[in-house]
C-alpha cells in the first residue's frame, strides 16, 4: 500500500514528508521534484519510475503526493488523497501552503491516524475531530470518556456515527450541486456535454436514524409499472458513488438509497449524466477578421432556463489574438474589459434573468507580426451559477427518516448548477 | 542607459513566485508594448526601453513575434545607446536566415562607412553574430575595407579581422581570400600587437585553405617573431607575466607550421635564432603558474615548428632533452604536452634513438592516473615503434591491455595489430601476438583484426601449420572468446589437415573442440562453423557421420541463414559422388595484396579539432600527406600527379572534416589545380606597365634604372664571374612620407639561385634610398628571367612586378679562338638541332659597330681574323653553370649590306642554349636604343 506521503509547495519544496514503510528513502522526494514538478511536460497524475509509483493531486498551490512500491489500487490512493484534502479543509478552512506551514504538528498527527503502515484508516472528519483536537485540549476526564466512546464507535457497526446524538430540532439539509461541462463546435453542434453532480447532506438528527432517499432515477421508476406514465420526467444516472454509510447491497438489489447518516455534513453521493442535458446558456459568437489589423466581435448570450430563475456571477472570457494592441467594446448588460494578462476580453454580468439575452459588440486592433502565425482561436469559456436549477433534470423525490423514537424531522432541499468546463468554439 | 520602466519590469518578473504569474505579467507587458508600438510616434528613448523589455522576455524564453521592425529602426538612430540596443535586438532576435536580415544590411553598411569608429564596431559585431550567407556576400568586402584601410583605428581593425574570420569559417567560398591575401598579410606588420594577433588568427584560418596565396606571410611572421623574441621590441601593455604577448607568439609559430620550410637562408637563420632563443629562455621553470603556462605554450609550439622545419636539427636535439624532462614532470598538463610533442617528433623523424632512450618512462606513462596522458602515451608508443623495439612495445601493450580503460582498448587492439603486422620479423611471432590479443581482449577486437589474420595466414604458406596448431591450443583453454572461435573455425577448416597427424589434433578432436562451443556462440559464428564442418567432411571423410548429425539437427533451426546452410551442406555431403564437394571445398586462393583495412580504420578515429592538424600520429610514412608537405612537394616542382593530389586532398578531408567552423571547408573545396604550380607564371600577367622599356635597355647588362614611377625608383647594378654573379638593387623613395610594409620577393626560375645577403628593411624613410644585394648562382641552363615583386604600403597597398635583366648570356665568359680551333669545333658541333640559324632584317641601316657592341655586351668574345670574309663576325664564349657543367658557344654573324639583313648562326653544345642564345642576340640586334 502507500509507502510514503509527501506534500510539496509549488516550488517543489517538501512541506510534509511521512514514510510508512522501510522500502523507500526520504531522498525519493527529490526524484518527484525533478521528474514531475520541474518537468512542464508531465500531465499524468500517475508516474511510475523504476518500481516506484507516484500519485499526485494538485490542490490550491500544493502537490499532495502518495508513493507506493506495490501494484496498489490507484483509485483507492486517489480517493485517499482527496479525502485528505477534505480533512484538511474541515480542520483549517482551506488547505494551502500557509495552512500546512501553520499546522505541521497537527498534520503529522492526522497522518498518523488516517494511515497505519500505509493502510488507510478511518478518515471521517467528524470522528477524527473527536480525538484530534486542533488547539484546545479537553479536560482529562472528558478525554477519558470520549476515548472510551471512540473505541466503541470505531469497532461498532456504524463507525461513522455516535449513538448518543441528540437534537432538539431534527433537521436535514440536502444540497444538489451540479457542474455542467460543455464543448460547442463552431457550427453550434454539441461536441461534449455532461453533468457532474454531487449531493451534500447536513444531518442534524437525533439517535440512529435510518434514512431513505429517492431520486427521479429512470431505472428505478421504470421498474415499477405503475409509474411508467410519468417516466418522461426521469433522469438516467450513468455513474454514481456513495458515502460509506449507504447500504450498497440494498442499492444493488432494488436501487433504493438507504443509510444511517453520520452526524454533520457529508457528501452522500456523486453522479454523472450525459443524456438530455438542459444547457443553461446559449452563446452565439460571430468573430470576423477584417484584414490583418482588426477583429470584430459580436457575441450573443441567451439564458435558456425559466424566467423565474436568475443566474449569478456570469463571466464570459473571450480570447483575443496574441498580437492585440487594444480593444474597444460595448455591452448591453454588465461590464466588459480587455485583460491583457490573459489575452482576453472578460465580460461580467452580476445578475442574468432567465430567458433574457445580452449582446457584446467589440473590436480588437492588431499589430503587425514579424512571423505570420495564424490565430489558433481558443474557445470562449463561461462561468456562472444558477440556483434552483439542475441541468440534468434531477429531482429529489423524498427523504424519509425512520427512528425508534419516531420524531418529526424537517427536510430542506436546495439545487444549484455551476459551470464546469463550459466552452464555446468560434 | 538607466531605464526606470525596464528596471521595474525586471523586478516584477523576478518577484513572480510561479510560472503562471510570470506569464500573466509578460502578457500584460506585451499588450502594453503592442499598444505603444501601434500608436507610433514613440521617442527614441521609449523605443529603446520597449525593445529592451522585449529582449528581456525573449531571453527568458518567451516567443517574441513583433518589435523586430522597431529594433531595426533603432539601428539607424544617431544616438549610441539607442543604436546599441537596436543592434543587440537584431543579433538576439534574428537568426542568420531570417528575411529581416535584408532590411538590416543597408543600415549595417551605412554604419560600416560611418566615420564614428564605435558605430563601425557595433556593425562588425552584428555581422559576426548574425553572419548568414546573404550578409556575408553583401558585406564581406566592406569588412575587408575596414580591415585594410589605413584610416581604421586599431580596435576597428581587430574587430574587422575577427569578423572576417567568423564569416570565412561559416562561408569560406564568399571570401575571395587569394585576392585579398596580400593586403591582409601586410597588416601583420601593424605596430599594434593586438591587431597583429587578430589578423594572425584570420590568416591562420585562410592559409589552411589557400596556402599558396599566403606564402608571403612567412617572412613577415618570422620577422615579427624575431622582433618580439630576439629584439624584444614590444609595448609594455602586452606583457603577460613577463612574457611578451604569448598568444601572438604561439599563433605565429603555429601559422608557420602550415607552410613548408622557407628556402630563404636569411629567413631560416632568423627563425633558427628565434627558436633557439625560445628554447634558451625556457631552461628554467618559473615559479608562477601563469608565467610557466605561457612559457610552455610558446615552447611547445616552437618545438613543433622546429620538428616541422627539420627534425634532425640541433634545436630538435635540445628540444628532445627538454621533452624528456617534461614527460617526467609532476604536472599532468606538462606530461601530456611532452608526450604529444614527442609523438609528433617520432611521427616525422627517422632518428628514433633519442626517443628510445626514454622508452621506460613512456611505458610508465601508460599507467598514469590521467586518461588523456595515457592516450598520448599510447600514441607515442605507436609512433616510435620500429623493427628494433616492436617486440618490447607490443608485449608491454598487451600486458597493459588487461588493465587499460575500456574506452582505450579497442584503439589499443587496433594499434597493436598494426604494429605487429608492420614490424614483425618472424611470422610465428605475429601469429602468437595476434592470437594472444584475440584471446585476452576478445571483446575489443574489431572484425577487421581477425579478417586480417586470416588474410595473412592464407597468403603465407609457412605460417599455416603453425597457426593451425596455435589456434587449436587457444581454443582448448577454458576461456575462449568468440572471435578466437571464428579465426579457429576458418583456419582449421582450411589447414586442419596439416596438423591432423599430431597427437591431440586428430580430426575428431578438432571437431569436438569446435563443436563444444558451438551452442554458445552467435548466429553468425555458427554459420561460419557450419562452413568449417563441410570443409571437414571434405578433409576428413572419417568423421562425416558426426558432422551429418549436426547438419541434420540444424535443418530444423529457426534462423533462415543457418537452416539454409545446413540443408545445402547436407545435400552436398550426401551426394553419391564427392566431385561437387571437392570442387566447393577447394583450398582458398591467396588474397590479393591490399592495404590493411586496419590503417583506414585507425584514420577514421583520428582526432578532430578546429585547426587542421599539422601532423598525424603514426610513422613517417603517414605524414607525407600533411598540408604543408603537399605544398612543399608542389613547390619543389616535383610532378605530383593528379592522383597523388587527389589522394592528398582525401587525406586532408579525413583529418579535417569535423572542423567546427568550416563545415564545407576542405571537404567541398575543389582539388587545387595542379597545373600552375609555380607562382611565377601568374606574375607575368601582372608586369608593371611600361617597365618593358627600362628592361630592354638593361638587357645588355648595363647598370641603370629598372623602374620608376611617382613613388618609387628602382635601380640596378650587376657583375658576373663565371656561373656566379652579384646584383645590387636600389630602392629609392621619392615621396616625403615613409613607405611601410615594404617587401621584396624574388622568384627565380629553376636552376638559378638568387639569395639575398641580408634582410631588407621593411620600410623606407622619406626621400631615402636603400640597397639590397643579391648573389646569383647559375646551376643549370635557364631560359627564363627571374621576376621581382615589390610591395609597399603608401596610403594603400601597392605592388610592382618586374623582370630582372638576368639573361642566360650573363653567365658566358668570352674566349678567343684561333681560326683553326674555331672551325674544328664548329664542325664538331655540326648541324641542327644544335645549330640554329636565322636571317634577321636589320631595324635601320646595318651598323657593324653596333652589331659588334651587341655581341660584346652579351659577353661573347669576338675572334678577329677568323672568318675569311671581312665584315663577318665570329664570336665565342663558354656558358658556365655550377651543376650542368660548361656549354661552349660559337656563332657567326654575317651582315649583308645590300639586303640590309643579318644571318645569325649559333652552334653550341646544347640545343637549348643554341636556341635561347639565338633569341637573345636576335632581340639585341633588333633593339634600337634611339627608338626609346
Amino acid at each position: 500500500m502507500i509507502s510514503a506521503f509527501f506534500i510539496y509547495n509549488q516550488k517543489g519544496e517538501v512541506l510534509i514528508s511521512r514514510l510508512y514503510r522501510q522500502d523507500l528513502k526520504r531522498s525519493i522526494a527529490d526524484i518527484f521534484r525533478i521528474q514531475v514538478i520541474s518537468n512542464t511536460d508531465v500531465r499524468s497524475p500517475i508516474i511510475t519510475l523504476g518500481s516506484t509509483s507516484f500519485f499526485h493531486v494538485r490542490h490550491e498551490n500544493l502537490y499532495i503526493v502518495a508513493l507506493t512500491k506495490w501494484n496498489a489500487n490507484a483509485a483507492l490512493i486517489f480517493e485517499f488523497c482527496y479525502r485528505f484534502i477534505n480533512i484538511g479543509r474541515s480542520y483549517f478552512g482551506k488547505l494551502d501552503e500557509e495552512a500546512v506551514k501553520a499546522n505541521f504538528v497537527l498534520i503529522y498527527e492526522l497522518l498518523d491516524e488516517v494511515l497505519d503502515f500505509g493502510y488507510p484508516q478511518n478518515s471521517e472528519t467528524d470522528t477524527l475531530k473527536m480525538y484530534i483536537t486542533t488547539e484546545s485540549v479537553k479536560s482529562e476526564r472528558a478525554m477519558r470518556e470520549d476515548s472510551a466512546k471512540i473505541t466503541i464507535q470505531a469497532t461498532g457497526a456504524t463507525s461513522w456515527r455516535r449513538s448518543d446524538v441528540k437534537y432538539r430540532k431534527n433537521e436535514a439539509f440536502i444540497d444538489v450541486i451540479e457542474s455542467v461541462n460543455l464543448l460547442l463546435s463552431t457550427q453550434g453542434n454539441v461536441l461534449r456535454a455532461d453533468v457532474a453532480g454531487q449531493i451534500m447532506m447536513r444531518a442534524y438528527l437525533s439517535g440512529t436514524p435510518e434514512c431513505k432517499f429517492g431520486l427521479n432515477d429512470k431505472v428505478l421508476l421504470e421498474k415499477d409499472p405503475s409509474n411508467r406514465r410519468k417516466s418522461s420526467n426521469t433522469v438516467e444516472i450513468d455513474d454514481c458513488q456513495f458515502h460509506q454509510c449507504v447500504k450498497l447491497g440494498k442499492f444493488d438489489s432494488d436501487r433504493t438509497i438507504s443509510f444511517i447518516p453520520p452526524d454533520g455534513e457529508f457528501e452522500l453521493m456523486r453522479y454523472r449524466t450525459s443524456d438530455n442535458i438542459n444547457l443553461p446558456f446559449r452563446v452565439h459568437p460571430v468573430v470576423t477578421e477584417i484584414g490583418k489589423s482588426k477583429i470584430e466581435y459580436k457575441i450573443l448570450v441567451k439564458a435558456n432556463f425559466s424566467s423565474k430563475l436568475n443566474a449569478n456571477n456570469v463571466v464570459l472570457t473571450i480570447p483575443t489574438p496574441l498580437n492585440t494592441a487594444g480593444v474597444t467594446c460595448s455591452v448591453s448588460a454588465g461590464k466588459a474589459k480587455y485583460v491583457p494578462a490573459e489575452n482576453s476580453i472578460v465580460w461580467k454580468i452580476q445578475r442574468f434573468q432567465g430567458q433574457s439575452e445580452f449582446m457584446l459588440t467589440g473590436e480588437a486592433n492588431l499589430t503587425a507580426m514579424t512571423h505570420k502565425k495564424a490565430w489558433s482561436r481558443p474557445p470562449i469559456s463561461m462561468d456562472f451559477q444558477v440556483l434552483m436549477f439542475t441541468s440534468s433534470g434531477l429531482l429529489v423525490r423524498f427523504l424519509k427518516v425512520f427512528e425508534k423514537s419516531n420524531y418529526q424531522s424537517v427536510k430542506w432541499v436546495r439545487y444549484m448548477t455551476k459551470a464546469g468546463n463550459y466552452q464555446i468554439r468560434f | 542607459m538607466a531605464m526606470r520602466g525596464l528596471t521595474v519590469f525586471i523586478a516584477d518578473i523576478r518577484n513572480c513566485r510561479v510560472r503562471e504569474l510570470e506569464e500573466k505579467r509578460i502578457n500584460k507587458e506585451m499588450a502594453n508594448i503592442r499598444t505603444k508600438f501601434k500608436e507610433g510616434s514613440l521617442s527614441g528613448y521609449d523605443k529603446k526601453k520597449y525593445v529592451c523589455k522585449l529582449l528581456y522576455m525573449y531571453i527568458l524564453g518567451w516567443d517574441i513575434d513583433f518589435g523586430h521592425m522597431e529594433a531595426v529602426n533603432l539601428i539607424s538612430s544617431p544616438k549610441y545607446s539607442e543604436k546599441q540596443i537596436g543592434y543587440l535586438g537584431i543579433t538576439l532576435l534574428m537568426h542568420e536566415n531570417s528575411d529581416l536580415v535584408r532590411l538590416v544590411v543597408n543600415s549595417i553598411r551605412k554604419d560600416l562607412d560611418d566615420n564614428n569608429e564605435i558605430h563601425n564596431c557595433l556593425a562588425l559585431h552584428a555581422i559576426a553574430n548574425i553572419g548568414g550567407r546573404e550578409m556575408a556576400e553583401s558585406l564581406a568586402s566592406d569588412v575587408h575595407r575596414l580591415l585594410v584601410s589605413p584610416n581604421s583605428k586599431s580596435f576597428v581593425k581587430k574587430k574587422a579581422a575577427l569578423t572576417m574570420l567568423r564569416l570565412f569559417r561559416k562561408h569560406p567560398d564568399v571570401i575571395p581570400a587569394p585576392d585579398w591575401a596580400e593586403r591582409i598579410t601586410n597588416i601583420i606588420d601593424d605596430y599594434d600587437l593586438g591587431v597583429c594577433l587578430s589578423v594572425t588568427s584570420l590568416i591562420t584560418a585562410l592559409a589552411q585553405q589557400y596556402p599558396e596565396a599566403f606564402m608571403m606571410v612567412i617572412p613577415k611572421a618570422i620577422m615579427r617573431l624575431h622582433k618580439i623574441i630576439v629584439e624584444r621590441d614590444f609595448s609594455a601593455d602586452y606583457v603577460y607575466y613577463k612574457i611578451p604577448i604569448p598568444w601572438l607568439q604561439v599563433k605565429l609559430l603555429r601559422l608557420l607550421q602550415y607552410f613548408p620550410p622557407t628556402e630563404d637562408t636569411n629567413m631560416s637563420e632568423m627563425l633558427h635564432n628565434v627558436l633557439q632563443t625560445i628554447i634558451n629562455n625556457s631552461q628554467e621553470t618559473p615559479r608562477n603558474v601563469q608565467h610557466n603556462n605561457a612559457q610552455n605554450a610558446i615552447l611547445f609550439e616552437a618545438i613543433n615548428l622546429a620538428i616541422h622545419l627539420d627534425c634532425e636539427s640541433e634545436i630538435v636535439r635540445q628540444a628532445t632533452n627538454i621533452l624528456a624532462r617534461f614527460i617526467l614532470s609532476k604536472e599532468t598538463n606538462v606530461r601530456y604536452l611532452g608526450l604529444e610533442t614527442m609523438a609528433h617528433l617520432a611521427a616525422v623523424t627517422d632518428e628514433l634513438d633519442e626517443i628510445k632512450k626514454h622508452e621506460e618512462t613512456i611505458i610508465l606513462s601508460l599507467r598514469d592516473k590521467d586518461i588523456s596522458v595515457r592516450r598520448r602515451g599510447l600514441d607515442l608508443l605507436y609512433s616510435m615503434c620500429d623493427v628494433s623495439n616492436a617486440k618490447t612495445i607490443v608485449s608491454e601493450l598487451i600486458r597493459y591491455l588487461h588493465i587499460a580503460d575500456y574506452a582505450l582498448r579497442e584503439e589499443m587492439v587496433l594499434k597493436i595489430a598494426i604494429m605487429t603486422e608492420k614490424y614483425a620479423t618472424e611470422h610465428s611471432w605475429y601469429v602468437d601476438v595476434i592470437l594472444q590479443l584475440i584471446s585476452s581482449a576478445g571483446d575489443h577486437v574489431g572484425e577487421e583484426v581477425w579478417y586480417r589474420v586470416v588474410q595473412i595466414v592464407t597468403n603465407h604458406e609457412n605460417l599455416q601449420e603453425y597457426s593451425a596448431k596455435m589456434v587449436l591450443h587457444y581454443m582448448r583453454s577454458p576461456h575462449c572468446h568468440e572471435n578466437m572461435l571464428k579465426v579457429g573455425g576458418y583456419i582449421l577448416g582450411e589447414y586442419g589437415h596439416l596438423i591432423a597427424n599430431l597427437p591431440g589434433a586428430s580430426p575428431i578432436e578438432q571437431f569436438n573442440t569446435l563443436h563444444a562451443r558451438f551452442g554458445l556462440c552467435s548466429l553468425a559464428t555458427r554459420a561460419l562453423l557450419l562452413s568449417t564442418y563441410i570443409k571437414f567432411i571434405n578433409l576428413f571423410p572419417e568423421i562425416k557421420g558426426a558432422i551429418l548429425a549436426v547438419f541434420n539437427q540444424y535443418r530444423h533451426v529457426l534462423d533462415a541463414e543457418l537452416q539454409q546452410r545446413a540443408c545445402e551442406y547436407m545435400a552436398i555431403a550426401t551426394m553419391p559422388t564427392d566431385d561437387l564437394l571437392q570442387t566447393v571445398c577447394e583450398e582458398m586462393p591467396q588474397f590479393p595484396e591490399r592495404e590493411s583495412a586496419l590503417l583506414s580504420r585507425l584514420n577514421e578515429k583520428s582526432g578532430q579539432t578546429e585547426d587542421k592538424r599539422t601532423w598525424n600520429i603514426g610513422g613517417k610514412d603517414s605524414n607525407d600527406k600533411t598540408p604543408a608537405n603537399l605544398l612543399a612537394a608542389k613547390e619543389r616542382g616535383e610532378n605530383a600527379s593528379v592522383d597523388d593530389l587527389v589522394a592528398g586532398v582525401g587525406g586532408v578531408t579525413i583529418n579535417g572534416d569535423g572542423e567546427a567552423g568550416e563545415p564545407n571547408g576542405a571537404a567541398q573545396a575543389p582539388a587545387p589545380a595542379p597545373a600552375p604550380a609555380k607562382t611565377g607564371l601568374s606574375w607575368k600577367d601582372q608586369l608593371a606597365p611600361g617597365s618593358e622599356k627600362w628592361y630592354n635597355h638593361l638587357r645588355d647588362g648595363a647598370d641603370g634604372v629598372l623602374y620608376e614611377d611617382s613613388i618609387l625608383q628602382i635601380g640596378i647594378k650587376s657583375e658576373y664571374h663565371g656561373h656566379l654573379g652579384r646584383l645590387a638593387i636600389y630602392f629609392g623613395n621619392k615621396t616625403h612620407t615613409q613607405l611601410n610594409s615594404f617587401a621584396v620577393t624574388v622568384d627565380a626560375p629553376e636552376g638559378l639561385v638568387i639569395a639575398s645577403s641580408h634582410t631588407l628593411a621593411t620600410s623606407i624613410g622619406p626621400s631615402t634610398q636603400i640597397q639590397q644585394l643579391y648573389s646569383l648562382e647559375c646551376q643549370q641552363i635557364v631560359t627564363d628571367v627571374p621576376m621581382i615583386r615589390i610591395s609597399y604600403h603608401a596610403g594603400s597597398t601597392q605592388s610592382v612586378v618586374l623582370r630582372l635583366p638576368v639573361l642566360l648570356s650573363r653567365f658566358i665568359e668570352p674566349i678567343q679562338l684561333a681560326s683553326a680551333d674555331f672551325f674544328g669545333r664548329w664542325k664538331q658541333i655540326g648541324g641542327p638541332p644544335r645549330e640554329v640559324q636565322e636571317v634577321i632584317k636589320a631595324p635601320g641601316k646595318i651598323d657593324l659597330e653596333k652589331a659588334r657592341a651587341a655581341l660584346v655586351s652579351h659577353r661573347l668574345g669576338i675572334c678577329e681574323n677568323v672568318d675569311p670574309k671581312p665584315g663577318n663576325f665570329v664570336a665565342t664564349g663558354v656558358l658556365n653553370t655550377s651543376m650542368s657543367g660548361k656549354v661552349g658557344c660559337l656563332l657567326r654573324l654575317e651582315p649583308n649590306r645590300d639586303t640590309n639583313m643579318y644571318r645569325l648562326t649559333v652552334r653550341t653544345t646544347s640545343d637549348v642554349v643554341s636556341k635561347h642564345l639565338k633569341e637573345i642576340l636576335q632581340t639585341a640586334l633588333l633593339f634600337n636604343p634611339q627608338s626609346r
